[in-house]
């Protein structure tokens, strides 16, 4: 029955290439933007595992990743570091690599200071590709985030421009595809110094703009965060369950636009369908006269038209995902001097759109299907 | 004994605001094994009697019994399966499906009767030689000749066996040699498999083939008669045009 139906497909090669085509359009338009969505969601995912493994605190006011013009006193740190149940609060100062970032996923380039007397328990959570971490005294040294050190395309032992200031790599972290992949780490002191360039008007000596927070073991991170906010005034705290749920919230929105996007590119197709299989269904009439006269019944009309219709779909399907994973590795290996990934190729995004695709074909061809089953044989016959 | 038999059988259309009775009050029956022609001008309600007999149309009101079953009681998924089982069609215009070749298209009913692709295979060839077109069986319709797509149809008609093969005007696209050999073809297969033969025709050379005429007139029976059927000599025929 699939050799019939090819045929008859074929047999009217101009109008199935052109309703294929509708598919292919909506399921490469998916596809791609499925690919984007599962890096940022990839990325995302990155930032979540970085943001909740700590409590981040920031003035009052201030955004997540700590990058704003707010900031407090370092006695506020020790304020932080006094709350029962607080392991470590790491005093860090985040100055945006570059004031005006073009939008970019999950995290913005970073440069973060912290204070070395315990900033090195946190950045040992991330495992290093080469060199070494940054020591308490050290001074003009960086260790980079790895798509940081991709993008600005230095390695150990390179000199780094950051806002102005050169900067010696000692280190480079391993892919984490989280957050700290867009930092670069510096002493405290040092990022100070490039804050105070930002804003010459402040003249503090000692301020935060982030506070990392590490629980003891068997403290709650939730509870730990509301006595945090309870006890430190000034402050907004950003449990690992709020950073978890800000970040997704972003994700969610992003993703809804861009399936919403694949979606109506497939809702055309969609239609486009319905109408080729109407017009089959009346170029056949005749035939499908002839098919009930010598015993077709009803189910295998339907089956038939049906089976049709699915596979201008599946073959939509798969030409358009073929098409999108092409357009997405060419994007990738074009945008690969900068070494940024802009899409990911996952498993669901191939695999679902074909399927979608079929059941959207099949779907598609119930309604012109069913007026072909539902055809009298005395009438279909009677159709020139 | 009776193959079929009508009782006060009624065809009624709504053409605007007045009835056409198409076929009216028409009762009837066809032994097994007959080979009739039914004629009439065009509008006396030949091919909707056909219809009526071969289960395609339903009847307004009145009685059709194929094999002493009373068809105009039976829903529509089950007057498919007599027309599968039990009914063979040729149309005028043969209606063969473009796509597929002779073969596949004679293999078709036998599809929906569930047969297996070997078995449809065999039987279609079997068919298909019958009606002498053996070595056409991979060509498309496109490919073959009218007299040639009528065969194909006519090996359609017969491979599954039916008991009765309803004809609606098989040769009227035919010249005479294609005609003769039509009908040469529906006759051996009549006196050798013993299958019962209707054929609507307005030709009166075919009619004069057959051994009964049932003639119709407004949807009625004109007349009824049993004839000595005409010897056929297509080879004749042929030198002749």
């Amino acid at each position: 029955m699939i050799k019939y139906v090819l045929k008859n497909m074929w047999q009217r090669k101009a109008r199935t290439f052109l309703t294929v085509l509708g598919i292919v359009v909506g399921i490469f338009a998916l596809t791609v933007l499925g690919g984007l969505s599962a890096r940022l969601n990839q990325q995302v995912k990155g930032s979540e595992s970085w943001f909740t493994s700590n409590i981040t605190v920031v003035p009052s006011g201030g955004s997540l990743f700590g990058g704003s013009d707010k900031f407090f006193e370092l006695s506020k740190v020790r304020e932080i570091q006094g709350v029962p149940g607080v392991q470590t609060a790491t005093a860090g100062i985040g100055v945006l690599l570059n004031d005006s970032q073009n939008f970019s996923f999950g995290a913005p380039d970073l440069v973060i200071g912290l204070d070395m007397n315990n900033g090195n328990d946190l950045l040992a959570q991330i495992p290093l590709q080469s060199g070494r971490l940054i020591r308490k005294g050290d001074s003009g040294k960086v260790v980079l985030g790895s798509n940081l050190a991709k993008k600005l395309n230095v390695k150990v032992g390179d000199t780094v421009n950051l806002r102005g200031t050169p900067f010696e790599v000692v280190g480079i972290f391993q892919v984490t595809l989280s957050a700290p992949d867009q930092f670069a780490f510096v002493p405290y002191a040092d990022s100070l110094a490039l804050f105070r360039n930002a804003n010459p008007f402040l003249q503090t000596k000692d301020l935060a703009s982030v506070v990392y927070v590490r629980w003891k073991p068997g403290v709650g991170p939730e509870a730990l965060s509301r006595r945090i906010g309870r006890e430190v005034s000034g402050v907004r705290v950003i449990s690992p369950a709020q950073a978890k749920q800000q970040i997704s919230q972003f994700s969610l929105i992003f993703n809804a636009i861009l399936l919403g996007v694949g979606l109506i590119a497939l809702i055309v197709g969609g239609l486009s369908i319905i109408n080729t299989m109407i017009m089959s269904v009346s170029e056949r009439t005749r035939e499908i006269g002839l098919k009930k006269a010598v015993g077709a019944d009803t189910g295998s009309i339907l089956g038939e038209y049906l089976l049709e219709s699915a596979m201008i779909g599946f073959i939509g399907g798969l030409i358009g995902t073929g098409l999108g994973v092409v357009a997405i590795k060419l994007i990738n290996s074009a945008t690969g001097t900068k070494q940024v990934t802009v899409f990911a190729v996952s498993t669901f995004v191939v695999i679902g759109p074909i399927v979608f695709a079929t059941v959207l074909g099949a779907l598609a061809g119930v309604f012109p299907a069913l007026r072909a089953a539902r055809l009298r044989p005395v009438d279909a016959l009677k159709e020139d | 004994m009776n193959l079929i038999t009508t009782r006060d059988l009624k065809k009624t259309y709504l053409m605007g605001d007045s009835e056409v009775h198409a076929v009216d009050d028409i009762s009837f029956s066809i032994d097994k094994g007959e080979f009739l022609a039914i004629t009439g001008p065009s509008g006396s309600g030949k091919s909707t009697l056909l219809n009526l007999l071969g289960c395609l149309d339903a009847p307004t009101s009145g009685h059709v019994f194929i094999d002493g079953e009373d068809t105009s009681r039976l829903s529509s998924h089950e007057l498919t399966r007599v027309r599968r089982e039990s009914i063979g069609f040729v149309f005028q215009e043969f209606n063969l499906l473009p796509v597929m070749s002779a073969l596949e298209n004679v293999e078709l009913p036998l599809r929906y009767l569930g047969k297996g692709a070997r078995e449809r295979d065999s039987l279609a060839r079997e068919a298909l030689e019958k009606v002498g077109l053996a070595n056409r069986a991979k060509n498309k319709p496109s490919q073959l000749s009218g007299g040639e797509r009528q065969r194909v149809a006519i090996a359609r008609a017969l491979v599954t066996n039916p008991t009765l093969v309803l004809a609606d005007e098989p040769t009227g696209e035919l010249d005479t040699y294609n005609t003769c050999r039509v009908i040469e073809i529906m006759r051996i297969l009549n006196e050798d498999l013993g299958q019962t033969f209707a054929v609507v025709t307005h030709d009166p050379m075919v009619a004069g083939y057959t051994g009964r005429v049932i003639s119709l007139r407004d949807g009625k029976i004109d007349s009824d008669a049993t004839q000595q059927p005409a010897p056929l000599s297509c080879e004749d025929l042929a030198r002749h045009t």
